[in-house]
């Protein structure tokens, strides 16, 4: 291994949350009837005709911003074309050579190392193609295919960083940082499962000592794999593949794999020796795409907070840097943070909740922070509990469960569980302690015999605890408290 | 640039078109013929010269982000040959028969 | 007037609003010539008879106001077979759309259903408006009313002939170098391009999308800027389309300054089209106007360049017609053999001899060479006008250099058929209007003269062309169709 470097670049489809698609007026939403969101123009009907969706556009101008991109004043749109009955057209309505932003970043940082900018060379606007349902296991074996094109249209930005990725774990560091900044502009439910975001990977080996040019390398691409985690997989087999196959002293084919899930091996889909011929030229029923670069300031200056100064922002607070990475990594949970600590003061105290039982919770139930039972509002309610000394932190794992699975407020949870009483002989001890000091002459009666004077002392007790405290114990308590007093006087 | 006739077959499998044995001779020539013809515009300098690459307007306009209604399933497959559960149903993909799309 | 369907759509028109006659009678007449004339002719590949008199019977109920509130009520008007209409089938000439029947409607078609126009049917066209002579349609031919063995010029040639032989008033074509204007000198009717982005192109059946423009044919001036009030003006479903502003002052009523471009008028123009078109220009002179000689250097180029962006522009508009969503499939065992089999049986010789002209000049390797290269000598093109169009008012041309051909007579060679459209591609190429509108008759077969004027200034050439009609009420039809 040590006699190649690992070359890796990342293509990454977006799909944008727009309220409808990016030509015409047809809904994005996911998962409905085949064929049900679908008019002239995305179904490519004879003499239809484009019109750019501006929403598209400006989400697609706040994830270059985001991700340092330049956008161009002047773009344009061409048509990528290719036969394949997921495309309407025959072709894709694309950004070829005037892509609408380049030359961006995005910075990782390697554990124990220092931050790696890694480039995002461009970011294009684009339709999606719609869905092919192979009537069969495999492709090959269909004996047909049923299309649907509610999803043609969707409108899509691809991001294309440089070859500057080094291992299956930068590639991880950068995609999970590309999907954090995304996730804080609102452009994308950024679902890899349902496909609303798309990982291709281009894998090559480059010799050490090798001078050319990283493109001509025989790259292999990963394509259209589900998960962050998968990608990494592909990596590290593609990896050790290429190695195997450079050691053997054969040569690498430039060609299209894919991942499969189960084994986590790549598999040939199609040589690209004989490369598409996309025949790309302008559209002409599009004019130019021309952004006034004051309209861009202006969105720029508009972007939310981003996961680098969100991560600067955590940690000078104190939150230590595992549970801050956490937070920043996944834009629901920083939400919810942001919305408990409204109402919790102690900052820490909410991560730390959030991160190890409110998380391990969420899981189990399969659940998110976003559409989480147990809402920010009564996590701190469930803390504010804590701190005022209602609970002790093992009854508030106890409450939290409850809360889960009953869907009712901390308080609402203490009381019909009976947790109300407090139970706890540390924090009722305290009290007890009190009404002996600030009843001397009582407890003074009931050491000379007088057995009426402890139940005053009860009444007391649970008079300071507002009823809340178990009687019995209270009892245990006071006679505990005066015997040892007997002991220290 | 004369086109033989194995380009001649490289483009029709580009636009999927199929020409006949008897057909690929006569449209040869007719290609060639006009290949030979538009020639003439080698002769310009065209250095510095930007492209005209659309009509009249100048800038995209940009519509707003509202729904419109869409077709019903029936009136969207209403023209298909063949249609299979409100979807568009299609023979098989060959993977390697240079089906393959995106 | 003798007859109904020999009136022109104004008069029509006033006459329906006056109440004189009725719709029913108007469409019932124009109904009974189509079926006296056109089997002679061939224009029309669809007649919509029931949904026409029902337009009609509706109309007929509507009060005075109503009438004059819909500029078109009571006229009948027919399309060519590229324009989108959810009532009645569109093939654009093309088995691959046999039966094809469209979810939606055009933009211009809701503009004439809202100005009340009656639309009788769809007009015969070459297949994707590829041709010049409507014999590359795969339904059936259109013969040329003024002479039977003769083609009415293409691809609006059903329009055309339609228009000439009386059987309606008014029709729209479509016009990506010459499509309307050279059938309207054919059929000595008035044709005319308006400006790129002029009128919506949102369902006309895309050829070359930088070029193609829908238009009126009509047979007088009148009619044609009637025609083309309704359809143009902006629409939101049209990125091309212009915005609604007011033409330019309207360059009519002083001395004007004519431009003759000297390329032009070269030999190859024939010598009944020389003869009529120089008797147009003396009139020209007669009425005051100074005729200029001008140079459109870069003209010896246009039909090169029209070559190589129309068919590369249609070759990917074409690509669309895949056997999968609607139009023709042929079966197939694999997807491949589907789309070659359906594509091969669905297109004619013609068209796919554009797809693959097409295909090549886009391909890996030659698009420099070609498709930018014809897209540097369109900005040629159309500097050529512009620096024109600084010193004279209108440019006139001949519209063709010929009349109209006998059928077969263009088929066998290409370039042949292509030189045919020198003096009408420019207008596409630099996004200008042009009109053609009948100056004369000429070994029977009339002639058409072309003017041209800077972009935006529809309006205006409507105007100006006005003052070579001999009279504008009675158009000089042929004597070639006998009811």
């Amino acid at each position: 291994m040590d006699r190649y470097e690992v070359i890796i670049g990342i293509e990454v489809h977006v799909e944008l949350k727009t309220q409808s698609k990016l030509f015409c007026g047809c809904a994005t939403r996911f998962g409905m009837e085949p064929n049900s969101e679908t008019c002239p123009v995305c179904l490519g009907m004879p003499g239809v005709l484009p019109v750019l969706n501006g929403e598209a556009i400006e989400m697609a101008v706040k994830s270059a911003l985001a991700l340092h991109c330049q956008v161009r004043p002047f773009s344009k749109f061409d048509r990528k074309q290719y036969f394949y009955p997921d495309l309407p057209k025959a072709y894709q309505i694309s950004q070829y050579d005037q892509p609408l932003a380049e030359w961006g970043w995005v910075e990782i940082r390697l554990s124990g190392g220092a931050p790696k900018k890694i480039r995002v060379r461009r970011i294009h606007v684009e339709e999606d193609a719609g869905k092919l349902n192979h009537m069969g296991q495999r492709l090959g074996d269909a004996v047909g295919s049923l299309v649907d094109l509610n999803r043609a249209g969707v409108p899509l930005i691809e991001i294309v960083s440089e070859p500057d990725l080094r291992s299956a774990e930068e590639a991880r560091l950068y995609l999970t940082e590309l999907r954090a900044t995304l996730s804080y502009l609102d452009v994308s439910d950024l679902r890899m499962q349902e496909g609303s975001m798309r990982c291709d990977a281009n894998v090559s080996l480059k010799p050490v000592g090798y001078q050319g040019s990283l493109e001509d390398l025989p790259r292999v691409e990963i394509k259209n794999v589900n998960s962050i985690r998968n990608v990494q997989r592909g990596i590290d087999y593609e990896v050790a593949r290429q190695s195997e196959v450079l050691q053997a002293g054969q040569r690498i084919i430039k060609e299209t794999r894919g991942l499969d899930d189960a084994t986590g091996r790549t598999y040939s889909q199609r040589s690209k020796e004989e490369a598409n011929d996309y025949r790309y030229f302008p559209e002409p029923d599009l004019p130019p795409l021309v952004l006034e670069p004051a309209w861009i300031d202006e969105v720029s200056h508009h972007l939310p907070d981003l996961p680098a100064t969100i991560r600067q922002n955590l940690m000078a607070r104190g939150l230590p840097e595992q549970d801050a990475e956490v937070l920043v990594q996944d834009r629901e949970a920083y939400d919810y943070w942001s919305k408990a600590i409204h109402y919790h003061a102690d900052e820490k105290l909410v991560a730390n909740w959030m991160l190890s039982d409110v998380a391990r919770l969420i899981n189990a139930r399969q659940e998110s922070y976003a559409r989480c039972s147990v809402g920010p509002q009564g996590l701190a309610e469930l803390l504010d509990l804590m701190a005022d000394g209602t609970l002790s932190g093992r009854m508030a794992k106890e409450v939290l469960e409850g809360m889960f699975e009953t869907k009712e407020t901390a308080r609402e949870v203490v009381k019909a569980r009976g947790l109300n009483q407090i139970t706890d002989t540390g924090a009722l001890m305290e009290v007890v302690k009190t009404v002996v000091a600030d009843h001397a002459v009582v407890v003074a009666d009931y050491r000379s015999g007088k057995d009426k004077a402890l139940a005053f002392l009860v009444g007391q007790v649970m008079k300071a605890t507002r009823g809340q405290a178990k009687p019995g114990l209270v009892n245990t308590l006071l006679k505990e408290a005066i015997g040892r007093e007997d002991l220290t006087t | 640039m004369e086109l033989s006739d194995q380009d001649i077959r490289h483009v029709a499998q580009l636009a999927r078109l199929r020409l006949m044995p008897g057909e690929l001779g006569q449209v040869r020539r007719d290609l060639n013929r006009v290949l030979a013809y538009v020639e003439t515009l080698q002769q310009l300098n065209l250095e510095g010269i930007e492209p005209t690459m659309h009509g009249g307007q100048v800038q995209a306009p940009l519509r707003s982000d509202r729904v419109s209604a869409s077709l019903s399933v029936a009136q969207a497959t209403a023209n298909a040959p063949e249609v299979q559960g409100g979807m568009f149903r299609v023979p098989r993909i060959m993977e390697s028969g240079g089906d393959a799309g995106e | 007037m003798s007859e109904i369907w020999q009136c022109s759509a104004s008069g029509l028109h006033a006459e329906f609003v006056d109440g004189a006659l009725r719709a029913q009678d108007i469409v019932g007449a124009h109904l009974e010539r189509i079926d006296a004339v056109d089997s002679q002719i061939g224009a029309f590949l669809y007649v919509d008879r029931e949904g026409a008199m029902k337009t009609a019977r509706m109309q007929d109920d509507w009060s005075k106001v109503d009438r004059i509130h819909h500029p078109l009520s009571g006229v009948p008007v027919a399309l060519k077979d590229n324009l989108m209409t959810h009532t009645m089938p569109t093939t654009a000439g093309s088995k691959i759309l046999a039966k094809f029947i469209a979810p939606y409607d055009a933009t211009v078609v809701e503009r004439l259903g809202a100005a009340g126009a009656i639309m009788v049917g769809k007009t015969n066209l070459d297949e994707f408006a590829m041709g010049s002579s409507t014999e590359h349609s795969a339904w059936q031919k259109t013969r040329n009313p003024w002479d039977l063995t003769r083609v009415p010029g293409g691809s609006s040639g059903g329009s055309a002939a339609a228009v000439a032989s009386q059987m309606v008033p008014l029709a729209l074509g479509s016009d990506t170098g010459g499509s309307i204007r050279q059938p309207a000198a054919y059929c000595g009717i008035v044709g005319m391009k308006p400006t790129y982005g002029r009128v919506s192109r949102y369902g006309l059946i895309a050829f070359a999308s930088s070029l193609d423009q829908i238009g009126p044919l009509t047979r007088t001036v009148k009619d044609a800027e009637l025609l083309y009030r309704i359809i143009q003006g902006h629409d939101p479903r049209d990125s091309t389309s212009l915005p609604d502003t007011a033409d330019p002052f309207p360059m009519v009523g002083r001395p004007l300054r004519i431009g003759i471009p000297r390329e032009y008028f070269t030999d190859g123009i024939a010598p009944g089209v020389r003869t009529s078109v120089e008797d147009a220009l003396e009139r020209l002179k007669m009425l005051g106007h100074q005729l200029v000689d001008i140079s459109l250097p870069h003209t010896e180029y246009a039909i090169a360049t029209y070559y190589l962006i129309a068919p590369a522009e249609a070759s990917s508009n074409l690509a669309r017609y895949d056997g999968v969503r609607y139009g023709l499939r042929q079966a197939g065992t694999d997807l491949l053999t589907m789309y070659e089999t359906t594509r091969d049986q669905g297109f004619g010789d013609e068209v796919k001899r554009r797809i693959l002209l097409g295909t090549h000049a886009l391909s890996a390797g030659y698009y420099d060479a070609y498709y930018s290269t014809a897209q540097k000598v369109r900005t040629l093109i159309r500097r050529d006008f512009e620096e024109a169009f600084a010193e004279v008012d209108y440019i006139v041309t001949p519209t063709t250099p010929d009349q109209a051909f006998v059928f077969g007579e263009r088929d066998e060679d290409p370039i042949r058929m292509y030189l045919g459209d020198i003096f009408t591609v420019t207008a596409n190429l630099a996004g200008i209007p042009g009109l053609s509108m009948p100056i004369g008759v000429q070994n029977g077969l009339p002639v058409g003269l072309q003017w041209l004027a800077p972009a935006m200034h529809d309006l205006s050439l409507l105007s100006v062309a006005r003052m070579l009609e001999m009279d504008p009420e009675e158009w000089i039809g042929p004597k070639g169709v006998k009811a």
